[in-house]
This record gives C-alpha cells, sequence and structure tokens, in this order.
C-alpha cells in the first residue's frame, strides 16, 4: 500500500518536512477520549450535581415564607449589620453596635420623617432595640427570635472565594515533560546561533516575505540528490535519516544518533535541546507562514466570554407580614383574594467563563432582567378614597396609610366598570456568580449545570399594591426594593461549532427576597422559568 | 504499554497517547480546516485505536498502524461533511510543467504543513494520501470514491498549486535553468 520509491525530490521532501511536524492537542481531547473509553466513572457527576441543586433550593426555601419575618419580629438587639442603599444610594454600615442611640434614630428621621406622615423609609440601621441580633453575613437571616421590630432590611452576601485551581505553570510543565521529545531542526539551529529566528531575538510580527535567509540556503549547481543533501546537511536544515510512514519506533533515537554524527551535536546538547521549555513549544507550534506569536499564557485557554439571553415567564408567590391588624389584607390568604396572570421575561447577559477544573466552570458576568406579571383590575370613573396596610418600623405594629386609587380589585370591589390588565415590573441590573458542573459530554456535546447567586440593582418598575381592605390597587413604586439577592438554577447543553460554542438549557430564577420594603406589609417573591440561548467563545 | 492497553488500563492509554498524539494531531491538521476540527479528528482516531488495539498483529511499527487508522477517520470526517467531486477534467500528468527548475531549499515543517492547509480541500486530501502518507491512486479512488483519473488530476494540480505557494510565499527558491518536465506521476 505504501509506495516505497520517491522519484521526485519535491515528494520526498515534503514527506521528510511533514513527518518532522508536530502539535500538541489540548487536555480536553485526551478527557473526551478518556471518558468515551471509560463511562462508568462519570455516573457520580450526575449525583454530584443533584446534590448541589437540592443544596441550593433549600436554602432557597428556608429564606421564604412566614418563619422567616416570626424570627425576624420576634428577635431584637443588635450584632452584625450591614444595610445596603437608601433611595439616594447611601450606605450605612452598622458592625456590632449595642442597643440603639441619639445618632440612630437621627439618621432614621433624616430618611423618613417618621413614620406617621412620610411614605419613604431610609433604608437604615434602626435604632432602638430593633436591631436584629445574630445576622448570618452570609443569608441575612436572623437567628435568634427575640428581635422587636426586624430592622435588618438587607445584607449583601459577599463573592464566593475564587478556585485558583492548579499551578497552571505547573500543569503546562508536567504535560511537556510527559510528552514525546520534539525533535525539531528549528530549534537545533537555534542552539548552534544560525540566524534562524527564535523567540527571544525575532521581529514576530515581521511577514514571511520580509524574513532573512539562512546564509547556507543558496543552493547552486544540478538538483542531484547528493548535492543538496550535502549542502543541506551543511546547512544543518534536514536529518540523513529517512522517514517514513510505518518506520520502526526507534525512528527518534536514530534520527538524534543522526544529528549526533552528521551535525557534530554533543549529548550535552542534545539533552539541553529535548528540555523544552513552555515557551518554546508554544513557538514552534504557531510559527506559521505569518509569523504568528505564540501563546501568552495557558489560562487564556480555560477563559471564554459568553452571551445569552433567556426568555422567561414571570410568576410571584404573595403572603403577609403584619402584627395588630385587623384588616382584611392580614386575616386572609392574599394569594386567593386577587387575579394576576403569569407575564413575559426577558434576560440577557455576558459573562466570563473559567475552567478551574476539568469539569468545574466558575462563571461570573452582568446581565440585565426585565420582569412583569399582569394584574386583572377595574379602573373607576373617579379617584377613590383607600389605605396601604403599612409596619411601623419603630413598634412593629401595622397601621393603615391613606391612599387614592383608580383601580379596583374585581374580588372584591363590583363597583368598577372598566375592566384593565396592568403590570407590576421591575428593570434590573443583576451579577451573577456561580458555578457549572459538566455531566457528560459526547464529541462536540456538552452537559453541563449550574447554579448561580445574583446580586440585584432594581432601577426601575411598576408595583400595584394591593389596599389594606384587598378591594383596590394603589400604584406605589418607591416601596419596591432598590436591592435584591437572586438564585439561578439551570441546565443546559453546549455543541461546539466553528470555534463558538452554542448553550442552550432551561434555567429558574428565583428572589429571595421580597419585591418591596420591609416597611410594606405584602411579601411578594417572583420567580421565572425560561429557556436560556448562549453563545460561548474561547480567548 | 501494549499490554496495558489491551486490558483497557487507562495508564496505559494514556502514555501511549502522550506518545503518538503529537505526530498524529500533525497528520490530522494537515486535513482539518483548522486545529478544533484536527482534534476533534485525533480524539476519534484514537478512540478507534483503543477499541481495536486487539486487531494489531504486530505486523509492522505500531505508529504506522495508529497513523493508518487517523488517516482513514480523517478522511472518513471528511466525506461525512463534503463530497470530493469528480468532475475535474482529466489531464495528463505529462502535460504539467515549469519553465524554471524548481529546487528545494528551504523547509520549514510548519511552513509546508500551512501552504498544504491552504490547498482546496480535495487537493489537499489527495496530496497528504499520495505524497505524505503513501496511498496509491487506486487506493485513493476507493476511499474518497472518485475515479482514479481524478485522483490522478487533482495530485497534479495541488502540487502545482503548492509549489507556486512555496515559492510566492519564498519557502523554496527557482533556479533558472533549462525547462524541464516535473510532476511525472510515478507508479503505483
Amino acid at each position: 500500500m505504501e509506495k516505497k520509491i520517491y522519484t521526485d525530490d519535491f515528494e520526498q521532501l515534503l514527506k521528510e518536512k511533514t513527518d518532522q511536524f508536530r502539535m500538541y492537542p489540548s487536555k480536553r481531547v485526551w478527557h473526551s477520549i478518556y471518558n468515551d473509553l471509560h463511562p462508568g466513572r462519570k455516573w457520580p457527576s450526575v449525583a454530584m450535581s443533584m446534590l448541589m441543586i437540592i443544596v441550593l433550593m433549600l436554602i432557597g426555601y428556608l429564606n421564604t415564607g412566614d418563619s422567616i419575618l416570626n424570627r425576624q419580629i420576634a428577635a431584637g438587639g443588635t450584632d452584625e449589620q450591614v444595610s445596603i442603599a437608601t433611595n439616594d444610594s447611601k450606605k450605612v454600615k452598622n458592625k456590632n453596635r449595642p442597643s440603639a442611640n441619639a445618632k440612630d434614630q437621627q439618621l432614621v428621621n433624616a430618611g423618613s420623617g417618621g413614620p406617621a406622615g412620610e411614605d419613604i423609609i431610609s433604608f437604615l440601621g434602626i435604632a432602638d432595640n430593633s436591631f436584629l441580633t445574630n445576622i448570618d453575613p452570609a443569608t441575612g437571616l436572623n437567628n435568634d427570635l427575640s428581635t422587636k421590630n426586624s430592622g435588618v432590611t438587607f445584607v449583601v452576601t459577599k463573592e464566593q472565594p475564587e478556585n485558583r485551581g492548579k499551578d497552571i505553570l505547573q500543569t503546562v510543565d508536567t504535560y511537556i515533560k510527559t510528552n514525546q521529545i520534539f525533535t525539531d531542526i528549528a530549534v537545533v539551529n537555534k542552539k548552534k546561533k544560525t540566524r534562524a529566528i527564535s523567540p527571544s531575538n525575532s521581529n514576530r510580527n515581521q511577514d514571511i516575505d520580509d524574513q532573512e535567509e539562512f546564509p547556507d540556503g543558496n543552493l547552486t549547481g544540478t538538483n542531484s540528490t547528493n548535492k543538496i543533501t550535502t549542502e543541506l546537511k551543511d546547512a544543518n536544515l534536514v536529518t540523513t535519516t529517512s522517514i517514513s510512514a510505518g518506520s520502526p519506533e526507534s525512528n527518534d533515537a536514530r534520527q538524534e544518533a543522526s544529528l549526533v554524527n552528521e551535525n557534530s551535536i554533543t549529548k550535552k546538547d542534545l539533552n539541553a535541546k529535548k528540555a523544552l521549555s513552555a515557551e518554546e513549544k508554544a513557538w514552534i507550534e504557531s510559527y506559521a507562514l505569518h509569523n504568528k506569536p505564540p501563546r501568552r499564557g495557558k489560562w487564556k485557554g480555560r477563559l471564554a466570554i459568553e452571551l445569552y439571553t433567556t426568555p422567561a415567564i414571570n410568576y410571584r408567590r404573595l403572603s403577609t407580614d403584619t402584627k395588630g391588624s385587623a384588616a382584611a389584607f392580614a386575616n386572609s390568604d392574599v394569594n386567593n383574594a386577587v387575579s394576576h396572570r403569569p407575564g413575559l421575561g426577558i434576560e440577557a447577559g455576558i459573562g466570563l467563563s473559567y475552567a478551574f477544573a476539568k469539569n468545574f466552570r466558575l462563571k461570573a458576568g452582568i446581565q440585565f432582567n426585565s420582569t412583569s406579571y399582569g394584574i386583572d383590575a377595574d379602573e373607576t370613573n373617579h379617584p377613590i378614597l383607600t389605605s396601604l396596610l403599612l409596619n411601623d418600623l419603630n413598634t412593629g405594629y401595622s397601621y393603615p396609610n391613606t391612599r387614592t386609587s383608580t383601580l379596583a380589585n374585581p374580588y372584591y370591589n363590583t363597583t368598577a366598570l372598566q375592566p384593565v390588565t396592568v403590570h407590576n415590573t421591575t428593570l434590573q441590573v443583576s451579577v451573577p456568580i456561580g458555578i457549572a458542573y459538566k455531566l457528560a459530554s459526547v464529541n462536540k456535546l456538552e452537559w453541563f449545570a449550574g447554579a448561580s447567586i445574583q446580586p440585584s440593582y432594581i432601577f426601575d418598575g411598576n408595583a400595584y399594591l394591593l389596599s389594606s381592605d384587598m378591594k383596590d390597587y394603589v400604584s406605589e413604586p418607591s416601596l419596591m426594593r432598590n436591592w435584591n439577592l437572586n438564585t439561578g438554577f439551570e441546565t443546559y447543553i453546549n455543541y461546539k461549532f466553528a470555534g463558538f460554542t452554542l448553550q442552550v438549557g432551561p434555567q429558574a430564577r428565583y428572589q429571595l427576597f421580597s419585591t418591596y420594603k420591609k416597611r410594606y406589609t405584602l411579601i411578594e417573591k417572583p420567580y421565572a422559568v425560561g429557556l436560556k440561548i448562549g453563545i460561548v467563545k474561547g480567548f | 504499554m501494549l499490554a496495558g492497553c489491551l486490558k483497557n488500563n487507562a495508564a496505559a492509554q494514556e502514555a501511549l497517547y502522550s506518545r503518538f498524539s503529537p505526530r498524529m494531531l500533525g497528520v490530522c491538521y494537515r486535513f482539518a480546516k483548522n486545529r478544533e476540527d484536527a482534534e476533534d479528528m485525533l480524539q476519534d482516531g484514537f478512540i478507534k485505536v483503543f477499541t481495536q488495539i486487539h486487531q494489531y498483529r504486530n505486523e509492522g511499527a505500531l505508529e504506522g498502524w495508529i497513523r493508518r487508522i487517523v488517516v482513514h477517520t480523517c478522511i472518513n470526517i471528511l466525506k461525512k461533511n463534503k463530497k470530493f467531486s469528480d468532475s475535474v477534467d482529466i489531464i495528463h500528468a505529462n502535460s504539467i510543467h515549469v519553465k524554471e527548475e524548481i529546487i528545494p531549499s528551504i523547509m520549514q515543517a510548519k511552513q509546508v504543513v500551512e501552504c498544504i492547509r491552504t490547498l482546496p480541500l480535495g487537493y489537499r486530501t489527495v496530496l497528504n494520501l499520495y505524497a505524505i502518507e503513501g496511498y496509491s491512486h487506486k487506493e485513493i479512488a476507493n476511499m474518497l470514491d472518485i475515479e482514479e483519473s481524478t485522483s490522478r488530476s487533482q495530485y497534479t494540480r495541488a502540487k502545482a498549486m503548492l509549489e507556486e505557494i512555496l515559492i510566492r510565499k519564498k519557502i523554496i527558491q527557482k533556479q533558472k535553468k533549462r525547462t524541464t518536465f516535473y510532476g511525472a506521476v510515478s507508479p503505483d
């Protein structure tokens, strides 16, 4: 099958040169081969990812519902507290503060003017026995049940520490040492201080057309094989060993011996030649027609940029946080007292993904979220007097606060005439930080599962709030929180093509804290289910 | 190492892979459109090597056996993605000649490979199989589902084009001499 006789010098040299060519595959190739040959060993990854998702969902569930509210109301005193953002974006830190003092009261009064007359309360630590104790900085939950008035509003969890992973250089060095020794004539020439271009002294941007010629490269005379071989040998550019497909495995050893014999290279030089640095290997691989510079760092191979969008359906869950009120709002299940319908939302973002381990990706980025759900209401002919049930943050008791409304709740109010659908919306900017785990991979397909936490800033939105008698809706966007925390869970399929990776899969997003400030007695926890579509490109 | 691979030992498989993968990836790179495709070909090729390792009968070098599997894998992948047209006109090899004698003088491995990769897919594949891998035109025709004459003509054109590229890129030098025929097809 194989040709043994080459009657064409060009073909012979072509074959010799291409046989000298080496390329070093990325680690993912071996990992894919390994997973294909040993599929049983990757099944634990499914269990691990399910465990991770269950743990995160449990954390989310423990942060919901009345249990948190009751603990916050009953707790008292102060431990450590960090509060974020007021309406004028002021940050206040109260660390390990004892019970209230006049200064705290001033802060409260400066922002709010007192609970009786103002709608807006500064998002600050609250004075006078109403601090919470035992705040867990990671979750913002109060574990102590003695607080009377919940002053803690929101605790920003710190960024998860980055897993640095292995030392990249050490990994590269280990990889190189375990690979086949690369016998490249260019390296030999470099060692012998010929005019071959090297990483240390080359003009890497120089076009091939401007490249210097080797001093011994100009051959004259006939095209006899002997002369060519002799002169090429003199130029240290070719070995005398015949290389062909199917040659014995000692071919490399023969090459080395030939180099030593023919080109007067000492054993020491040869050993020195064998110990190629990562930079030299990278340069050898990357040196192409246009003098491409070698790759600047291994970390780039692990880093990728993602662009994604997630159209989603938004839902919400309602509950109340009231005390000492006889209002209908406080004594009914509000979920059964309203007519709301899911709405369409969108998420779009850009992020970075870093493969710090074989099957793990650390992700971070920035994204924009738009959430919405519909409210069935009836428009009234004229404004009507109503009230919102608010919490006195000083005393902890709920009280009605007068408002006007032009929207009636058709469940309880039959006097209105014109049905209309209004929307509660939010516009958010989030910083998702998460982790993804590769469950399986086959050829160009990969299956991932991931989770993230997303500190979010709500910069705009609409809020139609249920009145204390549940008969009307009052527009009051000022009672919306500016800061919140969301969690995301996703699973997706990666498909690699043309240097890009297409990412598609379902995603669920859940808000941990109420949409509204603590002052409003209604707790709303929205969640969204959508389909994430993304494009990933490595560096 | 071979015995370990026969027992599906992961360490032996990794050792074999580490030893031969650099050269085999170089082979794949000559057939592929880009490095990623080349790595995919390498991956498929080595999976076949390990699953068929029991068929290796110690006749000839292990590297040659692996290389044949890898080359066939490359061809199969290329065939899946593109059909090799046999609509090229038949051109007898003897009619191809160059005016000036070409004497290869300076060739760097990577430069030569990159020049080969700039050729059109059909030319590149036939050139790789014939000039480098050592298959005959008859065998190439069977592998690519084309006519033997098409293989010959494609190879002739490929070689001429490659020479032109190498000259243009100043990888080889021309020496002005008498006109000689260049491009005779070797017998199978």
